[in-house]
């Protein structure tokens, strides 16, 4: 993937917490982002995503940490200094202000005449392709065009970095879809750093330069999203981006940066050590990706591993289809997706088939966690 | 579809009936009785019932009438500006800075609990000569003696009615202030506003709506009043509605009284359109 981050840090976090009362929404966050980059705060809701946004933006202050913004403290500096800008998960578009007045809200204060404000007001709308709906009322937009203006409302004070909570869960499908490619578009062409929170795993893949994915108020792992998908450190990662299959091992020999591990139904597999995985032991968690495995009616013979199972389900995704599979020994089935090549489904609720998978797609998720212990 | 149409149309008439018969009775009739006398003029005990502008030509002629709408329209202005800028801090508080809502808005109403006369009574044991208030003074020695302005004049009715208003202020803006998106103000904020700018630059000009309904509800019983500038105007803070009670009570003039009415009535409203107008324009200019 192309990168259009530099190595210049324009925000480094550290140590920072919030509580509310007892409960803590923000636990020792500690992250620097890239002048540049588009990085993404990815965690189911309520795990604390928009309070460390806001913390950022300084509506919130920390009951400990520290926050750098361009190498300056951030300290003792109310939101409305900072060198961030927002985009609300509401948009927050005022009312009783037309596009060109709430686009040039923030520019409205002494030092810039009316011809520049009005030049940027206009340079702005034309960059989220709102251009001559300066007179448009606030009322009469739709929900894609408010989401623009809050943009170029954020965008028109040139920000050093933009802060986005949501920005596109409010919009339909279709729309979120042409609006990810477009705010990435925008994003490359301006070269402001945006820091997005969300909820949306595939928004954060295809949009960002790196994600950090956060439970419980705590940043898990922060990752460029082909390593977070190919080496989630952690169940929780695992399960949250992508579909995985988890299949419990038992671990034979370690040895160099490989793991001879013997599991229930595929039998004796030798995988290569995930580094971003803190500890191993003798009961390990390994994961295959659904569409890493492949499905067939007779045993295939160029697979480093091979189970013999039953179809209990099928489930039809238009681009793929997904069967699940029962194994001897595993109790949940294996889901294993395959591209729709032909439009045809080729097993049916009942089928025997066999499942082929490589080595090199099963991936060390370490030591087993607790409740997966028997 | 066009069957159904009518037939919704004659519900919701037949709903809406009984207010507008209520309506139609209690101020059509009332305010045509008011306009017919008003061109009937009164000949000793008798009305004379052959229509003449007689009593508008005397109205506008009159140095008096003239003189107690135009104190009336700004006694009322006053009492609406000082009951208005009482009330939004007070509403502002409840909205966005207490969480028992519920509890505030209770204690705002207990004025209520007791009567409109009383309250102004007490305002005048509060103001009078020998007043809580003069005797508060004396007591701690600011004043050696009592002051004298404070009762019977002006400010002794916009005291009196900006007190007895203020709920009906409060909970018109408190509604407004209510319906404000709490991300505007934190988004007014991320633009770069400070306190101060924020609450010019975006709850005013959203509470706008709010300002207006509790202005007009102020003003227009204001100019009607006849109680509180009867009891602690003094001659000074005598209104408009005093001569009119005076039309229909001791004078016995009702085709007077039916003039100075309608008169007080539509500079009332032209002045009240004037105001909204205003504040609507404004609003729209604050950006
Ligand atoms: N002002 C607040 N007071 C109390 N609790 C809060 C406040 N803001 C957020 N929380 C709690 O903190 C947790 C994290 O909230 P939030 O950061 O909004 O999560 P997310 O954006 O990831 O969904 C939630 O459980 C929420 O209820
Ligand atoms: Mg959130």
């Amino acid at each position: 993937m192309m990168e259009n981050r530099s190595d210049k840090k324009i925000i480094e976090i550290t140590g920072v917490t919030k509580r509310f009362g007892s409960f803590v929404a923000v636990c020792d966050l500690n992250l620097d982002l890239y002048q540049g980059e588009f990085f993404s705060l990815l965690g189911p809701s309520g795990c604390g995503k928009t309070t460390a946004l806001r913390i950022i933006a300084g509506f919130q202050d920390p009951d400990k940490g520290e926050i750098v913004i361009d190498g300056k403290s951030m300290r003792d500096v109310s939101a409305n200094k900072r060198p961030t800008n927002m985009v609300f998960q509401s948009y927050a578009i005022f009312p009783h202000l037309n596009v060109g007045n709430n686009v040039a809200f923030g520019l409205r204060k002494s030092g810039i005449s009316r011809s520049e404000i009005d030049d940027r007001v206009s340079e702005a709308l034309e960059m989220v392709e709102l251009d001559g709906l300066e007179k448009r009322s606030a009322e009469e937009l739709s929900g894609g065009q408010r989401q623009r203006v809050a943009l170029a409302r954020a965008l028109v004070l040139r920000p050093k970095v933009l802060l986005l909570d949501e920005p596109l869960s409010a919009l339909d499908k279709k729309l979120r879809e042409t609006m990810q490619l477009e705010l990435r578009r925008l994003q490359r062409s301006i070269g402001i750093t945006f820091v997005m929170v969300t909820h949306d795993q595939y928004e954060a893949m295809t949009m960002s330069d790196r994600i950090g994915v956060m439970f419980d108020g705590k940043l898990e792992q922060i990752d460029r999203p082909e390593d977070l998908y190919a080496r989630p450190c952690s169940k929780d990662v695992a399960s949250f981006i992508g579909g995985m299959n988890f299949l419990p091992a038992s671990l034979k020999e370690e040895s160099g940066n490989v793991l001879d591990i013997s599991t229930p139904g595929f039998g004796d597999m030798r995988i290569e050590i995930n580094s971003n995985v803190s500890k191993h032991g003798p009961k390990l968690l390994t994961g295959i990706r659904p569409e890493q495995l492949e499905i067939s009616a007779k045993k295939p013979s160029d697979y480093d591993a091979m189970a013999q199972g039953k179809v209990v389900d099928v489930a039809f995704y238009g681009e793929s289809i997904h069967y699940f599979v029962g194994l001897d020994g595993i109790d949940e089935p294996i889901t294993v997706a395959v591209p729709n090549y032909f439009h045809t489904m080729d097993y049916q609720r009942g089928d025997t088939v066999w499942l082929g998978v490589q080595n090199a797609s099963v991936i060390d998720l370490g030591e087993i966690p607790d409740n997966m212990k028997d | 579809m066009a069957i159904q149409l009518k037939s919704e149309a004659s519900k919701g008439m037949a709903l809406s009936a009984p207010a507008t018969l209520y309506v139609g009775l209690l101020v059509a009739v009332p305010l045509g009785i008011l306009i017919v006398y008003s061109f009937w003029t009164q000949s000793y005990v008798d009305i004379d019932r052959t229509l003449t502008w007689a009593n508008y030509i005397e109205a506008f002629q009159d140095p008096l009438v003239r003189h107690l709408i135009v104190r009336t329209i700004i006694i009322a202005g006053l009492v609406t500006i000082a009951t208005v800028v009482l009330a939004y801090p007070i509403a502002y508080f409840i909205a966005f800075r207490t969480k028992k809502q519920t509890l505030w808005l209770l204690l705002i109403t207990i004025p209520f609990w007791s009567s409109y006369l009383l309250r102004v009574f007490s305002w005048k044991l509060i103001l009078g000569f020998n007043g809580v208030l003069n005797s508060a003074l004396m007591t701690i020695g600011i004043i050696n003696e009592p002051l004298t302005f404070l009762l019977y004049n002006e400010i002794a009715v916009v005291l009196t009615l900006a007190h007895a208003w203020a709920p009906f202020a409060i909970l018109p803006i408190y509604v407004s202030l209510q319906k404000i998106d709490r991300s505007l103000h934190e988004a007014a904020t991320d633009l770069g506003c400070n306190m101060y700018q924020a609450f010019i630059r975006v709850t005013l000009p959203l509470t706008v709506p709010g300002i207006i309904a509790a202005s007009l509800i102020i003003f227009i019983p204001t100019v009607g009043d006849y109680v509180t500038p009867a009891l602690v105007g003094g001659s000074e803070g005598k209104m408009i509605a005093n001569l009119i009670q005076v039309q229909f009570g001791a004078a016995n003039n009702w085709p007077m009284g039916a003039t100075l009415s309608l008169l007080s009535m539509l500079s009332v409203g032209f002045v009240a359109m004037l105001a909204v107008f205003t504040m609507n324009t404004a609003g729209r200019r604050i950006r």
